[in-house]
């Protein structure tokens, strides 16, 4: 664990047999928002694919980003395209039980 | 650093903008470590602390630049951090529906703002605002050190 040194956020996608997998990295707050949601936005209205956002190296997640979640969450939903959460850490999972979006990720990810 | 009963305070002041919150991380985390807060405590009060700070971004200083300042007060065992601006005040945030999270929502009716305020409160032991209109906002929150013997 390196504390003194910043996790910069990173975004990388990788889309095999239909399923695009985007990574997010680092630190996701209200600075990087808008370099996530750019990053997101012609996936997210993708029909043809599966979409899957990994967070195993997610450092740390606002409100800001889970609200960006919630929202790709909404999109793919009334599009009845998939999309699963996978790989979260246990801090973050915290925080989605504490706010109450882990259900919507459970009832998503059993489609 | 050795806690005793006097008040200890470490105060930083910086732009409010986005940018700069993770610089307040950072500074949380030094006192916070020193203190003797646990990782996934320290990890909590970033949380809390960052979502006080990215209010003072998104909704402080419309038109103008201004700054936010961050006051860590060490008091005994608990760890005060006041975090407040001088820039409008605002109603949206404390005091949106959203303070309760989603749990009782359906997707549909689900909206993400309010909670940032929900996870402060959720986040700390303590929580307060004092909004007054054109004079600033100022968020106080704290959470007390548990001994480790205390610890389940």
């Amino acid at each position: 664990m390196n504390m003194s040194r910043n996790e910069k956020f990173n975004v990388t996608s990788h889309l095999e047999d239909g399923i695009c997998t985007v990574a997010l990295s680092g630190e996701l707050d209200l600075s990087v928002a808008p370099e996530l949601r750019q990053v997101m936005e012609p996936l997210v209205v993708d029909e043809t694919i599966d979409l899957v956002i990994n967070l195993k190296e997610l450092k740390y997640i606002d409100s800001t980003g889970i609200g960006i979640l919630l929202s790709i969450l909404k999109t793919r939903h009334g599009m009845n395209s998939g999309f699963l959460v996978e790989e979260v850490p246990d801090q973050i999972q915290k925080l989605f039980d504490m706010t109450g979006i882990a259900k919507f990720f459970a009832a998503e990810n059993s489609h | 650093m050795t806690v005793t009963d006097e008040a200890q305070k470490v105060v930083i002041s910086l732009p409010a903008k986005a940018e700069y919150v993770d610089i307040v991380r950072l500074n949380l985390y030094g006192v916070a470590s020193k203190m003797g807060f646990s990782f996934e405590e320290i990890e909590d009060m970033k949380v809390a602390v960052s979502e006080a700070c990215n209010n003072s971004v998104l909704y402080a200083y419309k038109h103008d630049q201004g700054n936010m300042e961050v006051t860590f007060d060490i008091i005994a065992d608990e760890l005060q951090i006041t975090v407040r601006d001088e820039g409008e005040s605002f109603d949206a945030w404390g005091k949106a529906a959203g303070r309760t999270g989603l749990h009782d929502k359906d997707l549909e009716d689900a909206q993400i703002g309010g909670l940032g305020f929900y996870l402060m409160q959720a986040l700390m032991d303590n929580v307060s605002v004092e909004s007054e209109s054109g004079r600033g906002t100022k968020v106080v929150m704290s959470r007390r050190l548990i001994p480790s013997e205390e610890r389940v």
